[in-house]
């Protein structure tokens, strides 16, 4: 039986695979998940991933907005994102979500940037007495 | 005038005088006889019981005499003593009267001050409940402006929002961001 590793432990080794250029690392760690019967951990595991590449310099960013981004605003929030975190690459998974109305949500690990005019008018909702 | 020719033609009499007047020693000797003994008698038996009855029955006379003076001393008495107290009562009915004046004055005093503590209580109160509906009031129509406002901010923002305002509202955030 496989020695049960910490998901930061486990985070660091696939990252710095995955930047090696190892492209079996995912099978590899689908088949400890399973080995050790912790796939119930993956979304857990997925955020120290992406933590441990921010530590590496590569972001990966979740942006929704209500409608897809042009240009303009991915370069706007790419700079952002590159000034916030000091990432060297930056990878944005976008996604459009029509309820957000307008504006747009960034998500990095351990923060989240939250300016859709959809939080806004719930900021305005919970302002009620 | 037939018996004084008659007295003055008899001769004088030889017999005494209580013979001429018909009277008889023996019948005079024994009534004299029963007379004492009739006389001895009442005085032994009757006149002492008469007497006796007389005593007592004066006895009774000066006894009710008394009685019917010590009953009017005592009607006089109780008459007194049913003035004096008469005048006790009355001297008490109007201290009693004066007692109850000054309470009811107190009373009524009191009762005028106990409502009228109530009613400010009441008003003050009703001050309390009115702020209280006010604020509630205007928390209400806060509360509702707001879901009004983010309602209808909702319905246009979904409508008006172009790809060049999103743009902008995002290079906004980004710009408040930093």
């Amino acid at each position: 039986m496989s020695q049960r590793l910490s998901r930061r432990k486990i985070a660091a080794y696939y990252a710095s695979e995955l930047l090696a250029g190892n492209k079996d690392v995912a099978k590899q760690l689908a088949a400890y998940l399973v080995d050790t019967r912790r796939v119930r951990e993956i979304e857990l595991i997925v955020r120290d991933i992406e933590a441990a590449l921010l530590e590496h310099g590569v972001l990966l960013a979740d942006v929704a907005s209500s409608r897809s981004l042009s240009a303009q605003a991915t370069k706007e929030v790419q700079t952002y994102l590159q000034s916030a975190t000091k990432a060297k690459t930056i990878h944005l998974r976008e996604s459009v979500d029509a309820t957000l109305l307008g504006g747009v949500r960034i998500s990095t690990p351990g923060n989240e940037l939250d300016a859709t005019l959809r939080h806004r008018l719930n900021q305005l909702k919970a302002s009620k007495i | 005038m037939g018996i004084l020719t008659q007295f003055a033609t008899s001769e004088p009499a030889k017999a005494d005088i209580f013979t001429t007047l018909g009277i008889d020693w023996k019948t005079l000797i024994l009534q004299i006889i029963a007379f004492v003994i009739l006389v001895w008698l009442l005085g032994k038996f009757v006149y002492p019981w008469l007497m006796k009855s007389v005593d007592e029955r004066q006895a009774q006379i000066e006894e009710s005499v008394k009685a019917a003076q010590a009953a009017e001393e005592k009607a006089e008495s109780a008459q007194e003593e049913v003035a004096k107290l008469l005048k006790e009562a009355r001297k008490e009915a109007s201290e009693i009267i004066g007692t109850a004046k000054d309470e009811a004055n107190a009373a009524i005093e009191a009762s005028e001050k106990k409502a009228k503590s109530r009613a400010d209580k009441i008003v003050a109160d009703a001050h309390d409940q009115i702020e209280k509906d006010v604020i509630a009031a205007r928390k209400t129509l806060h509360n509702d402006t707001i879901e009004l406002v983010a309602l209808a901010t909702e319905k246009v923002i979904g409508k008006a929002v172009s790809d060049k305002v999103d743009d902008k509202v995002i290079a906004n955030a980004v710009k408040e961001a930093n």
